[in-house]
């Protein structure tokens, strides 16, 4: 309206206009504190389930596949605590004092031990394909949260840093989410496979229980986690690959197992579906998670902003203009290839020998220079 | 004073009994007050210091020897970030967004390199007779205190965990120091000698200028760390030992190093000699310091109680009956075998090639599965 006004219509619609901007920056302050409840609410709901997976609790599960068979002892057999201290291979009373419970040092073979099963996993994963990786152990709080964990919840599973923002790591999943956080992929580049070696930490605040004497729980351990991006459609497809390495890497071990399709109440927030991988531990007469292969589609994707454009069907071969597909979430996986404690236990327990021993299965012995058994030391 | 006494002259003594026992509390209060100072005014006396260090600052520090020359290249050379970079050997920009500044990704070869660097060096010092062992990263702060360290001290360079009395270490020399902490130890026992592999975490809080862009400085890395615990008058001669090993190991990857005897003003509280290591690193221009050997006496052993019992020179065999000699402090000495970042850097840069490979020194062939070069990757 440009026509000449009343002076004091003019300052009516003045005023008007100043209540409407003053009232305006009330209104954007409420949309952003509603935008954040909304999207706090928003996290806090699960991911979906595959429509395969069982309803209920633990023992829901059920059975996919079963490898081997308990090996029979001719002789009392003893749990991998014991053996660790007949023959010299872990001290938890000195790092009891030094650091607190559920803390160790792994001794002499051990330390080969370790070495030699990452360096053998790390191999045999980057043989199919796989990016190896280190990764930081100390990360941002909010990549954590972006990857389904909570921080901040009582019971939580996460040491804090102090001063700071800052966490430690349970898994390397967590850095290896944070990689490609905020970024748009090329559909060509998909899908990504990560293999890391890293040093995990965890709170183990709440956990009770059975088995917590020698390594089956403790608060630092080294793990080579496997990590995937990939197209939607082909998660479903990606999930049964990484069972399947492991699978194949705890069969070449000579170990026991069984792998189950974990029923809805074990999944977690992020995850659609998870397998997981119980084997043999005859000393502890039971058998233990030495892994877990989630897919968590876009449940940590879209928090941690992880998209790809699709490349267009048209056959226009302009790069960069506007002719693309809108962009989606990746779907993201990650699974266990070597958790080191649980193995440690695992090799321990099944290969010890009547004399007190312990046998190397041959396909580690050459990444332990070597070495074909663990025997006493004699000093 | 058995007799009879006057009711008020009894009233009169139990009344002095009184004060006196109010005024016992009292001073029970001071001297436990006054012992507290005490210990920490004594704590914050450094070492004694060798006769032979050059007294003054970095200046000051002594050549105590040199192996090899720069090598000359025929080509103008990378640093080690621009070859990391063309190698898709790091990523720095990822971990920036995810941890912050002065973290980092390894990928690729550069994963296998540290994992061949730390598996050669274990087993080079194991050779030597040292007790392979890996350790907790988490320690109370109270541990840190007695090896040495401020946990608690403006510029700190350890990270504390909330909610506690837990810090990261920031060398495997703590939790090593820890494992004989309030012990008597035999003197058959002795010497103790250690190698052990960890992750170190470090602030780096105040740590400003130069080489600040790539591996140089950086808050974690993986360290292999030699620890000695040992009768005094054998000290010195450790030290020499332990700094001929580091030698022996930096020769045999063909660098270019020499060895310095550090002034008085770097020797930090712990200390009564130091000898560091620094190589040539010709995309950074100068040398860098890739090792340390500290001889640290009695300092470390004092405030973590690490104690031996001479065997006594008498013939009487009587055990553990009251004819042994007074308990002793050990001396502990700790040395760098091998600091990943600082090795990768050397590596790179001293063995690039003009097309920007990279040689893999003949020594680690066989710990990185044969691999003889770090070539271009083709995407």
């Amino acid at each position: 309206m440009k026509g000449k006004l009343e002076p004091s219509e003019r300052q009516k619609l003045i005023e008007e206009g100043k209540n409407l901007k003053e009232g305006l920056v009330t209104l954007e302050e409420d949309l952003l504190k509603l935008t954040d409840e909304l999207q706090k609410e928003a996290q806090s709901i699960p991911n979906m389930t595959h429509p395969d997976v069982p309803v209920g609790g633990e023992d829901a599960s059920t059975l996919r596949n079963m490898v081997g068979e308990p090996r029979k002892f001719s002789f009392p057999i003893k749990d991998h605590a014991q053996l660790g201290k007949d023959l010299d291979l872990f001290d938890f009373d000195a790092a009891a004092e030094i650091s607190g419970s559920k803390f160790y040092y792994l001794k002499n073979e051990a330390v080969l031990l370790e070495m030699g099963l990452v360096n053998w996993a790390v191999s045999e994963v980057m043989k199919r394909g796989f990016t190896p990786l280190t990764t930081p152990e100390i990360v941002r709080s909010s990549v954590v949260e972006k990857c389904g964990f909570q921080p901040r919840g009582t019971n939580t599973q996460v040491y804090s840093i102090e001063g700071g923002d800052q966490c430690l790591i349970g898994t390397a999943e967590i850095p290896l989410g944070g990689i490609h956080m905020d970024s748009i992929l090329l559909e060509s580049s998909l899908p990504l496979k990560y293999v890391a070696f890293s040093h995990c930490f965890r709170t183990e605040a709440g956990a009770a229980g059975t088995a917590t004497r020698g390594l089956y729980r403790v608060h630092q351990f080294s793990k080579v986690e496997m990590f995937v991006l990939c197209r939607p459609e082909e998660s479903d497809s990606f999930h049964q690959e990484l069972i399947e390495i492991e699978e194949s890497l705890y069969s070449s071990l000579g170990l026991h197992f069984k792998t189950l399709d974990m029923a809805s109440e074990d999944l977690g927030a992020p995850a659609y579906r998870k397998f997981d991988v119980e084997a043999w531990m005859p000393g502890l007469e039971r058998y233990g998670e030495i892994s877990s292969a989630s897919n968590c589609t876009d449940y940590q994707s879209r928090r941690l902003g992880i998209r790809f454009r699709p490349e267009s069907s048209s056959s226009s071969p302009r790069k960069g203009k506007g002719n693309s597909a809108p962009t989606q979430f990746v779907h993201t996986l990650n699974a266990t290839a070597c958790a080191v404690p649980r193995m440690i236990i695992c090799l321990l327990e099944n290969y010890q020998q009547e004399d007190g021993s312990v046998i190397i299965p041959e396909i580690l012995r050459p990444f332990m220079g070597g070495l074909h058994v663990i025997s006493y030391k004699y000093k």
